[in-house]
Parts: C-alpha cells; sequence; structure tokens
C-alpha cells in the first residue's frame, strides 16, 4: 500500500507533463523567438525568488500563501515518491516527515480557501478557481491522514486506502488543472521566467521598457492572430493567474472604458484555444458587444472577433498593468502589437486620430502647427536655437508642450532657471520634429521610424553634450527607444538637472511657504525610467511640506494622457483625470506637482480642483525669486 | 464599375512638405468603395501613386516623365485605353505644380461631360449614376448623369481614410514612360506674377451692424437666390441685370450714370 501513495506521485507528474505538453503544443503555433534556455534555466530561482517575490509580496497574504501552499505541496510530493525505496517505506520516521509536509500544504490549502470562502474579493476570477482550494484540501487532508496512519499504525490500516482515494481525487485533479486550469500558472509560470520575451527586466535595476522596433520589411506588420505572436508570450498570456492586480491599477478599466488587462490577456488566450473554460473574472466595462469567433489562426480584434477595437484603443500604455503582474507578463507590449497591425496593415486607427497622424507623417507634429512656432511661447526670454551656434553644452528638447499655452508658463519658468544659473544652453528651434512617440503609441511604427532617423539625423550635426527635456515622453523616446536606430544621447530631465544645478551651488532656491505639496508622477518618467527621486528631493529643497497619495512612485496612477488614449478618446463612465486629481484632493495638499506636460494638459484640465497644478519647475523658480526678494531685505538688516 | 482617380503632388499647407492632395485623397475613398479603380499621376515623382495605395487603392499607374511639359496628353491617352466609367479628380490645386484644371482639361479632350464639386457618387444601373454635388451653404443638388464622365470631389465628401504603411507596401505601381509623342508644352505658356489682393467691392456704409457685417461678408448677396426653371432668355437676361443692380455692379434703372446708390 506504500507503494501505491509512492506511485501517486509519480502518476501525478505524468500526468501534470502530459497536460503541460498538450499545452505546449499550442504555444508551438507561436512564431519563433530565441530563448536561451541553459542562461534562463539557471536564473530560474533568483529571479523567483527575488523578482517575482518582490511583487506577490506586496499582498501579504498572498505571499504567505503561496510559500506555504506550493511550497508544502513540492516537498510533500517528492518526499511521497522517495516511498519508492523500501528501507524508507518501512521507516515511521519517514512517513511522519511526509506527514508533516502534508499536515504544512493542509495549512496553505485552508489558506487559499479562505481567500475565495465565503465571500472572493472582486478581483480574483471564479469559476475553475473556486474548486482549486477544494481539490487542494482533499490532496493535503488525504495525505496527511495516510501518512500519519502508516507512521502510526503501519501500512496495512484500514483507514489508508481511504485516505489514498482521496488524495489521489485531488493529487490528479491537480496535476488535471495544469493544461487549462488554476494550476496552469506554476508550469507556464516557471516556463515564462525562463523564456521571457524581456531578459533585461530581470538583470537591470531600472525598468525594461523600451519598444522593440518592428521590422518594416516583415511579410506582415504587427499581430492579427494569435499565431502571429511569438511563442513566448503566447506562453505569458498563459502564465496568467487571474489575481485582477492590473485591473485595480489599470486607468481605463477605473474610468468604465471597456479595458480591463486582466480580461485582455484572458481573451488572448481564449483566441489560441478556444476550447478552454470560460472566463469567471470581471468583465471589460461597458464591454462592446463582439461576435466572439476565435482560433490560433483567427484574427484577434474586431467586431466580429473576441476583442473589441475600442478595448485595444482605451489603453493609455502607462505599463501599470505590467508593473502590477506577478507573473511578470508584458500587457503593453501586446497591445502596441495588436494596434500595429490594425494602423499598419487595415489602416485602421481610431478615427479620431485619422488627422494626428496625417499631421505627424507630414507635417512632423501632430497638431499640423509649424515648427518654426514652437519657440513662440518663450515670448521674449532669450532662446538660443543651435544652428547659429553650432555647440552648446546643453541641448533643450521643447517637445509638442512647447505649442500648449499652460505649458509655456513651464518652460518660460525653466528657461528663466537655466539662465539664472547660467546654463550654456540651445535648443533645436524649428529642426525640431516631433519624436514620434505618439505615432508609435498609436501603432504608426513607419511614422515613428521615419521621425526618429530624421531626429537622430539633425542631432547629430551639432555638438553638445546631453539633451535636458522637461517631456518624460520625449526624454523615453530620445535615451530608449532611438537607441535601436543608433542613437546614443545622455538625456537628463529637466526635474533632475534642476537638482543638480542646485547641488551645485548653480541655484539657491529659497524656502516657499505654499502649503502642502503632493507630487503625481509621470507614468514614462516613474515606470519608464525608474525616475522617481529626483522631483521630490527638489520639493523638499524648497521648503514645501510633501505629502504622498495612495498611488505614488512606480505604482503611481496614470493622468490619462499616454498612448494616444486622448486622441483615441474611448468613452467610458469618467475621466481619469478626474479619478486621480480626487485622489490628490484625499491628501489635502493644496498644490499637485506635475513634470510632464500631458500630465499638466490633463491635470489642469479637471472642473473643480480643489488644488492647483504646478510643475516642479514653476515652483523651483517661485522659490529662487523668493530667496532674490528676500536678498535686500537681508542686506538691510 | 471602373474608376481612375487623378493623382498629383500638392503640398501640406503648414510645412510645405509634399502631400496627397486631401480631396484626392476624399476621391481614392469613394472610387475604393465603388469598384475597381486605379489612381493615374503623370510626373517626374513616383510620390502621389505610393500615397494613394496607402489611402486604399490596390493598383496606381506613374507615367513617368520630365517635370514641365503638360501632363494632360498622357493622362488623357491612359485613361481612353482604361475606358473606366467614371473619372475622379481632386477639386482644386493644393500649393504644388497642380493647377486644379486637368480635370477640366481631360473632360474637354475626352469629350464627356464634368461635374464639379461632388461628395458622393452612387450607380444608378443601365450607364448611369447619381451624383451629389456640394453646393453652397451645405445644399446638395443631386444629379443622375451618363458615363463616362469626369467627376472633382468636394471637401465636404467622407474624411479620408487613413495612410496605412502596409497597405502601400502591397499595393502595385505600375511605372511607364510617358509617350513622347503625347507630351506637350502647356499652351498657353503659364505666367507667374505676385500674389495680389483682389480689390473688395464698396458698398454705401450705413444700416445696422449686422448689414455691415453682411456687407464685408458677402452674405447680403448671397442670400437671395432665385431660380428659375427654364426661362425664357428674355426672362434670365431681365434676371441677372435685376442682379447685377441689386449688388451695385451697374447703375439702377433710370438712375443715369451717377454710380450705385444705396
Amino acid at each position: 500500500m506504500t507503494y501505491a501513495f509512492a506511485a501517486l506521485a509519480f502518476l501525478m507528474a505524468g500526468l501534470a507533463t502530459a497536460q503541460a505538453l498538450r499545452r505546449a503544443a499550442l504555444w508551438r503555433l507561436g512564431a519563433a523567438a530565441p530563448v536561451d534556455w541553459v542562461s534562463g534555466l539557471a536564473k530560474l530561482p533568483k529571479r523567483y525568488l527575488v523578482d517575482v517575490h518582490h511583487v506577490v509580496a506586496r499582498d501579504a497574504y498572498a505571499s504567505r500563501m503561496h510559500a506555504i501552499v506550493a511550497g508544502g505541496l513540492l516537498a510533500a510530493t517528492v518526499l511521497t515518491a522517495f516511498a519508492i525505496l523500501p528501507p524508507l517505506a518501512g521507516s515511521h520516521l519517514y512517513w511522519g516527515v511526509v506527514a508533516l509536509a502534508f499536515a504544512i500544504t493542509l495549512a496553505g490549502s485552508l489558506l487559499v480557501g479562505a481567500r475565495r470562502y465565503p465571500k472572493t474579493p472582486k478581483r480574483l476570477s471564479k469559476g475553475r478557481f473556486q474548486r482549486l482550494p477544494i481539490l487542494l484540501l482533499a490532496y493535503a487532508a488525504g495525505g496527511t491522514v495516510a501518512a500519519l496512519s502508516i507512521a502510526l499504525a503501519g501500512p496495512g490500516n484500514a483507514v489508508l486506502p481511504i485516505a489514498l482515494l482521496v488524495a489521489a481525487a485531488g493529487g490528479l485533479g491537480l496535476a488535471y488543472e495544469v493544461k487549462g486550469g488554476p494550476m496552469r500558472h506554476a508550469v507556464a509560470g516557471a516556463l515564462h521566467l525562463i523564456a521571457h520575451p524581456r531578459q533585461q527586466r530581470f538583470e537591470q535595476d531600472k525598468p525594461d521598457a523600451a519598444l522593440v522596433p518592428l521590422d518594416l520589411d516583415a511579410p506582415k506588420l504587427g499581430a492579427e492572430l494569435p499565431a502571429d505572436f511569438t511563442w513566448n508570450r503566447l506562453l505569458g498570456f498563459d502564465a496568467c493567474i487571474q489575481c485582477g492586480r492590473c485591473e485595480t491599477a489599470c486607468p481605463a478599466f477605473a474610468a468604465g472604458q471597456p479595458l480591463n488587462p486582466k480580461r485582455l490577456i484572458q481573451d488572448l488566450v481564449a483566441s489560441l484555444a478556444p476550447d478552454g473554460p470560460a472566463y469567471a473574472g470581471s468583465p471589460y466595462p461597458n464591454a462592446r458587444d463582439v461576435a466572439g469567433e476565435a482560433g490560433p489562426l483567427f484574427k484577434v480584434i474586431g467586431p466580429d472577433a473576441k476583442i473589441h477595437p475600442d478595448t485595444l484603443w482605451s489603453c493609455t500604455t502607462c505599463r501599470a498593468c505590467v508593473e502590477e503582474c506577478p507573473m511578470m507578463i508584458e500587457h503593453v507590449d501586446a497591445i502596441v502589437s495588436l494596434r500595429r497591425h490594425q494602423t499598419l496593415e487595415l489602416g485602421a486607427p481610431p478615427q479620431k486620430s485619422f488627422e494626428t497622424l496625417a499631421n505627424l507623417r507630414e507635417a512632423d507634429e501632430p497638431g499640423g502647427r509649424p515648427l518654426s512656432a514652437r519657440g513662440d511661447f518663450a515670448a521674449g526670454i532669450e532662446l538660443p536655437v543651435i544652428s547659429k551656434r553650432g555647440a552648446a553644452d546643453v541641448l533643450l528638447w521643447l517637445g509638442d508642450g512647447a505649442y500648449d499655452l499652460r505649458y509655456g508658463r513651464t518652460l518660460r519658468a525653466l528657461l528663466k532657471l537655466f539662465h539664472e544659473a547660467g546654463v550654456d544652453f540651445a535648443t533645436l528651434g524649428e529642426e525640431e520634429r516631433d519624436t514620434g512617440d505618439l505615432a508609435r503609441r498609436l501603432g504608426d511604427e513607419a511614422t515613428y521610424q521615419a521621425l526618429a532617423r530624421a531626429n537622430i539625423e539633425t542631432l547629430r550635426k551639432y555638438r553638445f553634450n546631453r539633451i535636458v527635456t522637461s517631456d518624460p515622453h520625449a526624454l523615453h523616446a530620445l535615451r530608449n527607444e532611438y537607441r535601436a536606430f543608433g542613437d546614443d544621447f545622455e538625456v537628463v530631465h529637466h526635474t533632475a538637472f534642476l537638482l543638480e544645478l542646485i547641488d551645485g551651488g548653480k541655484l539657491a532656491p529659497g524656502k516657499l511657504d505654499a502649503g502642502t505639496v503632493t507630487y503625481h508622477d509621470p507614468c514614462y518618467l516613474g515606470r519608464y525610467n525608474g525616475e522617481t527621486e529626483a522631483p521630490r528631493k527638489l520639493l523638499d529643497r524648497i521648503g514645501l511640506s510633501r505629502v504622498e497619495m495612495a498611488r505614488h512612485g512606480r505604482r503611481s496612477m496614470c493622468c490619462g494622457g499616454g498612448g494616444g488614449a486622448p486622441v483615441a478618446d474611448v468613452p467610458g463612465d469618467a475621466r481619469i483625470p478626474d479619478i486621480r486629481m480626487a485622489q490628490a484632493a484625499e491628501t489635502g495638499a493644496s498644490v499637485v506637482a506635475v513634470a510632464c506636460p500631458t500630465c499638466t494638459a490633463m491635470l489642469e484640465g479637471v472642473t473643480g480642483r480643489s488644488a492647483e497644478v504646478r510643475d516642479v519647475a514653476e515652483l523651483v523658480l517661485m522659490a529662487v525669486e523668493a530667496s532674490r526678494a528676500d536678498e535686500p531685505r537681508r542686506a538691510a538688516a | 464599375m471602373k474608376l481612375v482617380v487623378l493623382l498629383s503632388v500638392g503640398r501640406h499647407p503648414v510645412s510645405g512638405k509634399p502631400a496627397l492632395p486631401r480631396t484626392e485623397a476624399q476621391a481614392i475613398r469613394i472610387a475604393a468603395e465603388l469598384g475597381a479603380s486605379i489612381g493615374l499621376h503623370v510626373g517626374p515623382d513616383a510620390f502621389p501613386a505610393e500615397a494613394a495605395l496607402g489611402h486604399g487603392l490596390d493598383r496606381a499607374v506613374h507615367l513617368a516623365c520630365a517635370g514641365g511639359p503638360d501632363p494632360i496628353g498622357p493622362l488623357v491617352a491612359r485613361i481612353a485605353t482604361e475606358a473606366p466609367d467614371v473619372v475622379l479628380a481632386g477639386r482644386r490645386g493644393q500649393g504644388g505644380e497642380e493647377t486644379g484644371l486637368a480635370p477640366y482639361a481631360v473632360a474637354a479632350r475626352l469629350g464627356v461631360p464634368i461635374v464639379p464639386d461632388a461628395v458622393a457618387i452612387r450607380p444608378a444601373g443601365d450607364g448611369l449614376v447619381e451624383v451629389d454635388q456640394a453646393l453652397p451653404k451645405g445644399a446638395l443638388r443631386r444629379l443622375v448623369v451618363r458615363t463616362p464622365l469626369v467627376v472633382t470631389v468636394h471637401p465636404n465628401a467622407p474624411a479620408p481614410l487613413p495612410y496605412a504603411f502596409g497597405k502601400a507596401r502591397r499595393g502595385s505601381i505600375e511605372r511607364v514612360d510617358a509617350a513622347a509623342a503625347d507630351l506637350a508644352a502647356v499652351a498657353p505658356a503659364p505666367e507667374e506674377r505676385p500674389y495680389r489682393k483682389r480689390p473688395k467691392m464698396m458698398r454705401a456704409a450705413g444700416g445696422s451692424a449686422a448689414d455691415r457685417l453682411k456687407a464685408v461678408t458677402g452674405e447680403a448677396t448671397a442670400g437671395g437666390a432665385k431660380i428659375l426653371d427654364g426661362p425664357t432668355p428674355e426672362d434670365a437676361a431681365k434676371e441677372v441685370l435685376a442682379f447685377l443692380r441689386r449688388v451695385g455692379v451697374l447703375a439702377p434703372a433710370g438712375a443715369g450714370a451717377t454710380g450705385p446708390t444705396a
């Protein structure tokens, strides 16, 4: 009878392997991708125990639950397998240890159950997931009783067969779930960590967020079918455990736009394997009707397919879902890949973006405004142009915020600070084109690449030491995404640069007495570039008392302005910036500090604001001017 | 239905970069929805043909020739071999070499009618098409015309489809050198003069502010449209004279040579 127990462990392993192989046959439908298996396998433990744990541990309960139940399950099953060795099978001590391992699993199973029963939290999916605690409980309880009965009463006792039957039902059930059920995340998740499409994100401290350039000579542009994704991306979608952390972080979901990252990934899974279990989590808010046809070789996007185009265009590419995902799934890459096909192959970007994209293509600027008007905001403040000088220490990249009347105030503040600190700077003047970030996020990679090449060529004509910009979108493009096109410029955000000026004694701001301030992290600075400290230090230097919103730093919430979302303008129940300003109001701060032209426009556009929206540069200028006003008084004293 | 869209090189109104004129992109949308259509461009540069593919045509013909000669000859020769039901073109030039006169010249050389300012075209069976023609102030006139014909497209037609890089890549451009025999110098030779603002007709001041605004914007004259259905030449001439007197071009009847008065 002890051999039957050991056989159960082998049977489970065999069944799980068979189910995983059946699933792997689907992944193989995907496009080829180079994967370094040896190095990935060697790095798996670190990625699991450090990178994954770091995310999972944000929910302490989930972290403890996993440690106990997964650790117990593995230990108990592996230990039981050793019962094929006769000396062990006869040892009471051995069976005692096995019983202990099963008892730990049992405790973990109860934790799993307690999370879902009596009431399942909203973000978790139900369906087959509700069965998971029952299967775990059966396996763990059956195993505990079986092992204990052998330890205490020997292999011939009467309880053993019944206990073994219960354990087998639970254990084989768990192994079966590896293909389509909850247990898939364990296998697909581990493989995904090995074969992850963005290996760099585990290797460096800063995020790895640059989009990979599209080969414009490829036979098909972007992803149309599930099979157009590389196989390791399909594997990544399968790693999803439907924990719903992404949907709680998603700004479009919060605003009632038809996007739920969890549902999106599950729709991609269901597109690949339409015969899987039905989705049982929260839906897309205000979901558009779709016919729901699916298959590995059927298109993914369309009213007749699984995912409605409105869902695709609701995304702000803020990467909040990627940041929150414990399985390290790259939602935004998938969305951009699908968008590329819509825009490049089908000519079907959102209706409202037609003109924007045409302007970017024909006028190098999303608003169709003359490039020579970019410097108009300066209005009397000296704005040197590099073509007249050939060289400068700092190249100031203005970005398209320069055309905005409100943001002109910020840029004027920045110029005044530069002059005050004696910075040797210049702009590209009318040679500055748009970076193409907007075209790229809207899927128009062809226009983006044309703009990127043209900009790099312009930049190469001049001598400068580094680029400073106040636009995190331009920063991300110039610093990270232009690299693939041969750019290697040093790019600094204006907040980091101002901090440097103050630390270097070039600027001497006084202390401001302007109430409390809360800082809103721009996604493209915080999450995309990992820069969250410089703006906060600046606010501290100028003596403002700083409070944090619940969501800040790399887990900050988007203003709703990224990824072409304002251009696509998919209707929802609320506006994302309204939600964000309400969060700012909760802190009681009288000033919301921003560091991005898009955030400024979005947050300043909120009606009935209780707080002022000010760029960090404007606040620093106020502090510098305040100290200058103090000087004569001090001199007189 | 078989259609040909005439393509030209315009300029983006702000950047001045070469661009397919918007009305031609709109013509492409109308054509692509109606049936088999090809684009046709005569000139040194294949750019408009490529742009037209991106905006939704499957096939374009580029009749290559040096810049300078009159493109009408090669255009007409090619249209004659294609024998389309409808030739679509933009309504006016958009800052490039194109003048907006080509559709008229083509229609004259082909001896077919031209319908300007269309916003929609529908087949009406039996060699007929129904054309919705845009009139001032948003009015529409529905015409039923026998094919073949030339139609120019009005900016109020449905917005052009966005340019899709993949479509431009998929479509085919047939490049043919324009036959030398078809090429002739533009006659009469174009003359370039600096732009001079047309003088505004002075009107007697007075009346309310609204009247003066109308006088400046020309609203007063556009308001009183009068339609005569099959008038005799005498009636028509009387109406024209009465109109000219009303707007002050001719002196009022019996007022002698003292000029217009209010």
